[in-house]
């Protein structure tokens, strides 16, 4: 062998050296719980479709897909609304400003969401402060029933995301050369139409980033719609839960996390084309 | 673009309030008086605050969380300076692949991460076990330490670490005396981030807690979804100060390397 | 007693030969300059001598020893790079006592080294600064001290002054210069600028194509560059086109399209009978003389202390000169000649 292919079989040697501790962290701790999940949505006893069929029949679990669907699309879709709107605004903020807001923006998502959920439903029961609010203004003579509830699921969720919607967005926003604006403005173009025209395009890619982003984590949602839901704002994670601790049911529990992994790789694949997914390591 | 005027700032600022404010309304209620769950409190004490630390349950449940985010933040700052340096060394197709990989546990719904790994250790016979739940976290970490130590190596003159060569120095000494301190505030976010998101973590410590091993969110989440007192609040304020000192730290480090 | 012997180093890079075979010889104590363009390979052939780069044949020999497959850290050598590769995390005495620490030197001597090196590079008093904020210039030497605190068999250069502006750049050759010649150190200088090599070297050795072109003292390469390339690379040159006419005794003359006389001169190496050469006359030797050949001052432009006249000859031949202004006639139509002696005869290398 000559010395230089021996030293470039050493470098190979050491990059997989370096590589084989975290390589076996993903080995057993991810690629090895799904393919047991894989393995296990087959295996049951009546049959190795059996699992999906259950799933894709019984009337229960569709409603609770769709359910999980449609809720992902609304809170996503008010998350992403509300987050351009907090972003354009950023960008025009002073630096003090600036870096004020983003700090609060940002600050939720160091603390972990079982505590951001426990203080919705601290604050939307029917005594807590938001309802003895809104009923001493007199708007309404009896509490809203938020918790418990549609409302206090989405509220809660989409409080949860706005952060993931704000950054990627922020992000693309802050990257436009404000000198395109200035060009825009001096060919003759009014704010709307250098804001379709311009301003929208070029952020287009921070905006896929964020609806992306934002949809596949409202799928596998959790904590919140369990705590702040009622029995008809079952999510496929809940259902998940229940099929493993309640039913112990493992084929099917394996099926239906199947199925929501599926989605939520059909839901990357989508996008992307539009997506680096790299930007989203970005929203640390 | 045109500068923010009054009601751009009022809108925002009202914004990052509703953003804020909602995190922190379990604060009040930990230095409430009463049992009751009253936001704001109608009397302050420090009851709750004795409560949780008579409990050995709540005390041992916070025990159990600072070790395994101690242990995760050990073990995926370890692994993910090492993998961040070990993909430097790939050519750029391996790289590309082995980045996808790492990726995954970032785009998988954790709820089938914690299902997956909560039927391995059922076959392992490892339930409950703290090596378990360790391994979890790390793996949740792992992504982000990889890419954020990665940033900071892809950032590394390369003429540094020749010129330290070409003086004497092995490999094992140019990596502590010159890549090392280069690429430590890397590190140290890595570390920061790994620590918090093992405190924080829910999901994965519900499905991989056993009798032994509970963190102080699967405590709370037992106690959240019966009858609870204030105690809760307890737990989450601290959970929040953890949090919030976690992100001081990091940006701290970071803002120390400009 | 030669210090660096390279005996047919080669270098390939995939397709590319980056380095033809090549044998040099360095002598102790000498600074010699690897001048060319860009692609040369000359910045191959300096990695090969730190140890950097792998020559794909040919064998290195540093005082006597085979060094070629010793990896660079255990060849006491000192680099300069061009972006001077400053340690930012160490303040100046530590980047400086790096080398000197790995190689478990007593704190006392790393001290007295250290301060020894800055002393040299004109830097004293700057121990406890951080390299961040020097300037281009001070940093330059910072990297200049730590290399040679190590006391290098070699010193190995590369590009070091590329990114100072003008002023700072020769201020800081005649410092190197004056380093050099105070101690003089085994020293490989790799540079585009012609000048520069000029300044500093003993020897200079031309590269092109990654070829070694010619070696010799700068003033051999001027007044008997090897081949046009040469010629043109260092300093003003006129460069005639034409056919070597006559080949005899280390003497020939060239047959040039537009002149009516051949011009005769030193024959360089490589030339043949009927093949196609050029003629060199460097402009300082055009001079104005009574009776010699009719040129037509086409451009008068004043340099200060020198004139250059651009001259145009009947048949279309176009030649520089240049005068001390107090020499320089006046007038549109002069008459010119030169000497002989000062004309080389090259073979064409386009």
């Amino acid at each position: 062998m000559s010395a230089a292919s021996r030293q470039r079989s050493a470098r190979i040697a050491l990059a997989a050296l370096l590589l084989a501790p975290a390589m076996a962290i993903i080995g057993l701790g991810f690629v090895a719980p799904l393919m047991r999940l894989a393995a296990l949505s087959v295996s049951s006893p009546a049959g190795p479709l059996a699992a999906y069929r259950e799933l894709a029949t019984v009337d229960v679990y569709r409603v609770v897909l769709r359910n999980t669907i449609v809720l992902a699309l609304v809170v996503s879709t008010a998350s992403l609304a509300i987050g351009l709107a907090l972003s354009l605004a950023l960008i025009r903020l002073e630096a003090g400003w600036r870096s004020t807001i983003f700090a609060c923006v940002v600050l939720p998502l160091w603390i972990s969401v079982l505590v951001r959920t426990f203080s919705w439903m601290l604050i939307l029961g029917s005594n807590g402060p938001l309802n003895r609010f809104v009923m001493a203004l007199g708007i309404v003579d009896h509490p809203l029933p938020l918790l418990f509830a549609f409302p206090g699921v989405a509220i809660g969720m989409v409080h949860v995301l706005l952060p993931y919607a704000v950054l990627p967005i922020y992000t693309a926003l802050s990257r436009i050369d404000p000198a395109l604006l200035r060009a825009s403005d001096g060919l003759g173009a009014s704010r709307a139409e250098t804001f379709r025209r311009v301003l929208l395009p070029l952020s287009a890619r921070g905006l896929a980033t964020a609806a992306t982003f934002t949809f596949l984590l409202s799928l596998g949602f959790f904590v919140t719609p369990a705590l702040l839901g009622g029995p008809s704002d079952t999510t496929i994670s809940m259902l998940i839960d229940s099929f493993v601790n309640d039913r112990l049911d493992w084929p099917l529990a394996a099926a239906a996390s199947m199925t929501l992994l599926a989605m939520a790789l059909a839901v990357i694949g989508l996008a992307g084309r539009f997506v680096q997914v790299r930007a989203l390591s970005e929203i640390r | 673009m045109t500068p923010a005027g009054a009601w751009t700032k009022a809108f925002a600022a009202l914004l990052a309030a509703l953003i804020v404010m909602p995190v922190l309304a379990a604060v009040p209620l930990a230095f409430s008086e009463q049992s009751f769950l009253r936001l704001p409190p109608h009397d302050w004490s420090l009851r709750w605050w004795n409560a949780f630390f008579a409990d050995p349950s709540w005390l041992r449940a916070l025990l159990t969380s600072l070790e395994v985010a101690a242990l995760s933040c050990l073990l995926s700052v370890a692994a993910g300076t090492s993998a961040a340096l070990g993909l430097t060394r790939l050519g750029p197709r391996m790289r590309a692949l082995a980045t996808g990989l790492f990726l995954g546990p970032m785009v998988a719904p954790v709820i089938v991460l914690a299902v997956g790994l909560y039927a391995l250790a059922r076959a392992a016979g490892l339930v409950g076990s703290a090596f378990g739940l360790v391994l979890a976290h790390t793996m949740l970490a792992l992504p982000y330490v990889v890419l954020n130590v990665g940033v900071a190596v892809a950032a590394l003159d390369p003429h540094l670490a020749l010129a330290a060569n070409g003086l004497g120095a092995g490999p094992w000494r140019v990596f502590r005396t010159i890549t090392l301190p280069s690429i430590l505030p890397g590190v140290i976010g890595g570390g920061v981030f790994a620590s918090v998101t093992s405190f924080d973590e829910v999901v994965l410590a519900v499905f991989l807690a056993g009798p032994g091993v509970k963190t102080l969110p699967v405590r709370i989440w037992e106690e959240v979804r019966v009858e609870y007192t204030p105690v809760v609040a307890v737990a989450a304020t601290i959970m929040i100060i953890l949090a919030v000192l976690g992100s001081a730290t990091g940006r701290l480090a970071t803002r120390r390397a400009r | 007693m030669t210090a660096v012997a390279f005996r047919g180093i080669a270098k390939r890079f995939g397709a590319l030969e980056a380095l033809c075979p090549l044998d040099l010889d360095i002598a102790s104590g000498e600074f010699v300059s690897f001048l060319g363009p860009s692609g040369s390979g000359k910045s191959t052939l300096l990695n090969i001598c730190a140890g950097y780069v792998e020559p794909t044949a040919g064998a290195l020999f540093v005082a006597g020893r085979d060094v070629t497959a010793l990896p660079a850290r255990r060849r006491n050598i000192g680099m300069v790079f061009q972006n001077y590769a400053l340690f930012p995390h160490l303040d100046v005495f530590e980047n400086v006592a790096y080398g000197l620490r790995v190689r478990k030197i007593a704190p006392a001597q790393i001290r007295r080294r250290v301060e020894e090196a800055l002393g040299a590079v004109r830097l004293d008093g700057f121990e406890r600064r951080s390299v961040l904020n020097l300037s281009g210039g001070q940093q330059q030497r910072v990297a200049l001290a730590r290399a040679m605190a190590i006391e290098p068999d070699i010193l190995l250069m590369d590009e070091p002054l590329g990114a100072l502006d003008k002023q700072l750049r020769k201020e800081v050759q005649i410092e190197i210069r004056r380093m050099h010649v105070a101690r003089p150190r085994t020293t490989l200088y790799v540079t585009h600028d012609q000048e520069e090599a000029l300044v500093m070297s003993d020897r200079i050795a031309v590269m092109r194509g990654g070829r070694l072109v010619q070696l010799g003292t700068a003033r051999e390469l001027y007044s008997r560059p090897a081949d046009s390339f040469v010629a043109r690379f260092l300093g003003e040159s006129n460069l005639i086109g034409g056919r070597v006419a006559g080949l005899r005794d280390g003497r020939a003359t060239l047959g040039a399209k537009g002149l009516a006389a051949p011009i005769e001169g030193h024959a360089g190496e490589g030339l043949r009978l009927g093949e196609a050469a050029c003629a060199l006359i460097r402009p300082e030797h055009v001079r104005p003389v009574a009776g010699g050949q009719r040129a037509c001052v086409a451009e008068r432009i004043f340099l200060g202390e020198i004139v250059a006249l651009r001259l145009a000859l009947p048949g279309g031949v176009e030649l520089w000169s240049r005068l001390f202004s107090s020499d320089a006639p006046a007038g549109d139509q002069i008459e010119i000649g030169w000497d002989r002696e000062r004309v080389s005869i090259l073979p064409e290398t386009s």
